[in-house]
């Protein structure tokens, strides 16, 4: 089973999951911005580099105000490409802040994936901290009013010999190297964005950096459209000798400000330490120590050496190594699970012909066994339609399947369902096979849709047997609490097979007789 | 096609949120007061004690660093006071930079206060009298060592570190109108060595 989420995590997950299943209605789960707020931050970090190497072509350090005015007054060639620039790192903030939070109401924070959580905690900092350089390269009134935020929050490190907030205070002019060393900060923190990008991803296996195109497009056009519709205008440029009443800001990048600036610098500058350091250790909080799920086990016996766990592990956890002692007639090499990179989700269950791989209790042969007891059941009615789907989706497709008159039978993921359940489940004379699996993106365990898709449909390896009707098996996407959803798929479902079944019971007719039959009451 | 629309129109809404919550009016200075900076660094001067060594002491020094007068110091302190009106804003000790103080000291005080004319007296004065050593001590050119000519040039390194630093007491004593939500500076400036007021860019 899977670990049980947390107090905190079935709270987030509740609003999570009202909020997708919005978006589901709205734009599909294909479409699912929701779904795709990790890859739209991403595709967003690209406009906002190539937007940013445009812009940077006419930013002069020793005028910057000027330079940005006049790129800000030409329309073709330098308004848009800033407010693109500006609203690309709002959105790419906002989906950051979404992905943060999708992977913490999915429990998907801790053991293996601290890796991924950590530094995704980096990654929003430096984002932030980026756009921060940004607005201070403008050095316009909220240029100079971030700066010195900044400054004042330095200052409260025993490292510099005088305050850095002395730069602005109107002695002299802002010397170039601060507009350099600024901006040499908003070029390089990128680089360390790639790096920290890298890492993110390092532990899995054909990570997706990207959303589905259509989705891109719409998002990038949309911006585009934006700040072309809403051209920028400059404010007064900084001055150390006039204080605003108030300034033009960026609320997504200067929100705390209205807070950090009743506290002394050091006191600001710690809490905002204190908050990053508390999300970097987020897994520390919501680690399972009881209930820790165990590592996938294989048994060296019955593994043939084919290396299709290896290929389907989202998580890149398995290996294959020489196979230790006698091989006999065996395969050369065996699967080897490296427990400190698998987070048991099950998948190479799904995808061992031979049944040789799996967390303890849910191999493909444990499946066997527990579907086997599943259709012993006295109450099962036979020549239903049986829902199989993943415990996330339980309660949804429970509801959904007695209102259709089917049944519910829960698996872990979709992705571990090894192919002979649904073969076994057919044969026992069920009228068809359901298997109701998350959205691609929004499966807590990577790939299951994907794989249990390719092996029901396209002969992936521990793929469903010729023999089994491929009309009496359907593979549905559906939201974990979307229960109409869930309903309109089984419907359609049950409607397909029962007109299968009624078509068979005229193919088995015996003519002769019937006829003879209906001439007796004739005569 | 409904569910369409309203997708759209969603999107549409997002993104104008996401323009609105971008170009948003933040509060930066709201009061009608005015900031008064004091905002300087300067070189702080150095006091230092001086004696003549003892024949004994004199030879029990190395070669290379055989002195017949040595001096040993620190810089000195000053008092920085800011009033307005006559009423006391700021009273601080300055050292100069660095954990043995040696750097340069800075001053960086922002103050706030009520805008309209102001009587602004800024004194920043000396604390630790610079011990002036006997003349005898100052240089000793005599000997025939070899190093007979170090003691001058330390003494014109002295005189030149000397005049580069603050003077003993800056006083700075002016009527001013503070304009609401502008800053009026006082800084010292090396060249007139004198503080000035200013409240603009020069």
């Amino acid at each position: 089973m899977a670990a049980p989420q947390r107090s905190l995590e079935r709270f987030a997950w509740r609003g999570l999951a009202a909020a997708d299943r919005l978006f589901n209605r709205l734009y599909g789960w294909r479409s699912n911005p929701l779904y795709q707020s990790g890859t739209i931050a991403v595709a967003l970090l690209g406009v906002l580099i190539v937007t940013g190497l445009w812009l940077l072509l006419f930013y002069r350090l020793g005028t910057p105000y000027e330079s940005v005015a006049r790129l800000t007054a030409s329309p073709i060639t330098g308004n848009w490409v800033r407010g693109l620039h500006r609203y690309a790192s709002d959105a790419a903030l906002i989906a950051v802040v979404v992905h943060l939070f999708r992977m913490l109401a999915q429990g998907r924070s801790w053991g293996p994936r601290a890796l991924a959580w950590v530094t995704g905690v980096g990654l929003f900092a430096l984002l932030f901290v980026c756009g921060w350089t940004g607005y201070v390269m403008v050095w316009d009134e909220f240029g100079i009013v971030l700066a010195r935020e900044g400054a004042r929050m330095m200052d409260s490190l025993p490292i510099f010999s005088e305050p850095v907030v002395r730069a602005f205070s109107g002695e002299r002019p802002v010397a170039t190297a601060f507009f350099f060393v600024n901006m040499f900060a908003h070029v390089a923190l990128p680089l360390g964005l790639a790096v920290g990008l890298w890492l993110h991803v390092s532990r899995v296996s054909r990570a997706t950096l990207l959303p589905p195109r259509r989705l891109m497009w719409g998002v990038i056009g949309l911006l585009t459209v934006a700040a072309v519709a809403w051209p920028l205008r400059m404010g007064p440029e900084a001055s150390a000798f006039t204080l605003p009443e108030s300034v033009s800001a960026d609320m997504f990048y200067s929100f705390w400000m209205p807070f950090s600036r009743r506290l002394p610098g050091g006191v600001a500058f710690a809490s905002a330490v204190a908050i990053f350091a508390i999300l970097a250790l987020v897994p520390a909080f919501t680690r399972r120590i009881a209930n820790r799920p165990v590592a996938s086990k294989v048994d060296e016996d019955l593994c043939g050496g084919c290396v299709q766990c290896t290929l389907d592990c989202p998580y890149g956890a398995i290996q294959m190594i020489p196979r230790p002692g006698e091989r006999g007639s065996k395969s050369a090499e065996v699967a080897r699970v490296n427990p400190a990179l698998c987070v048991s989700c099950g998948i190479c269950a799904g995808s061992c012909a031979p049944m040789a791989i799996g967390p303890a209790g849910r191999t493909g042969r444990d499946q066997l066994a527990r579907v086997k007891e599943f259709l012993r059941s006295p109450e099962l009615h036979r020549g239903g339609v049986v829902v199989v789907g993943c415990d996330r989706s339980a309660l949804a497709l429970t509801v959904a399947a007695a209102s259709e008159d089917a049944v519910f039978y829960p698996v872990d993921c979709a992705g571990s369902l090894h192919t002979s359940v649904i073969e076994l489940i057919v044969r026992a004379g069920m009228r068809g096979v359901l298997v109701a699996a998350c959205p691609p993106r929004d499966c807590w365990n990577r790939e299951g849709p994907k794989w249990v898709n390719e092996r029901i449909y396209n002969d992936r390896e521990a793929e469903l047997q010729a023999r089994v009707e491929r009309r009496r098996v359907r593979l549905a996407h559906v939201d974990s609490r979307d229960i109409a959803g869930a309903r309109k798929a089984i419907a359609a479902f049950a409607a397909e097979t029962a007109a299968l079944d009624a078509a068979r019971a005229e193919e088995s007719l015996e003519v002769d007789a019937t006829c003879v039959t209906a001439a007796g009451v004739a005569e | 096609m409904i569910r369409r629309s309203i997708g759209f129109l969603v999107a549409v809404g997002t993104v104008a949120l996401v323009l609105g919550a971008s170009q948003m009016r933040l509060p930066a200075f709201p009061s009608a007061d005015s900031i008064v900076r004091v905002s300087w660094s300067a070189r702080p001067e150095r006091v230092e004690t001086c004696r003549r060594l003892t024949d004994e002491e004199y030879a029990q020094r190395p070669a290379h660093m055989r002195r017949r007068v040595e001096c040993e110091g620190t810089t000195a302190r000053y008092e920085l006071r800011v009033l307005r009106d006559s009423v006391l804003l700021v009273v601080d000790t300055v050292r100069g930079g660095g954990l043995r103080h040696d750097r340069e000291l800075y001053v960086s005080r922002e103050l706030t206060v009520p805008s309209g004319p102001a009587r602004l007296q800024v004194r920043f004065v000396r604390l630790d009298s610079s011990q002036v050593a006997d003349e005898s001590l100052r240089a000793d050119t005599t000997g025939a060592d070899a190093w007979q000519n170090r003691a001058a040039r330390e003494d014109e390194e002295r005189e030149r570190r000397r005049a580069e630093a603050i003077p003993a007491a800056l006083v700075v004593d002016t009527t001013v109108t503070l304009q609401p939500r502008r800053v009026v500076l006082v800084t010292y400036g090396d060249a007139g060595r004198q503080l000035s007021v200013r409240s603009g860019p020069q």
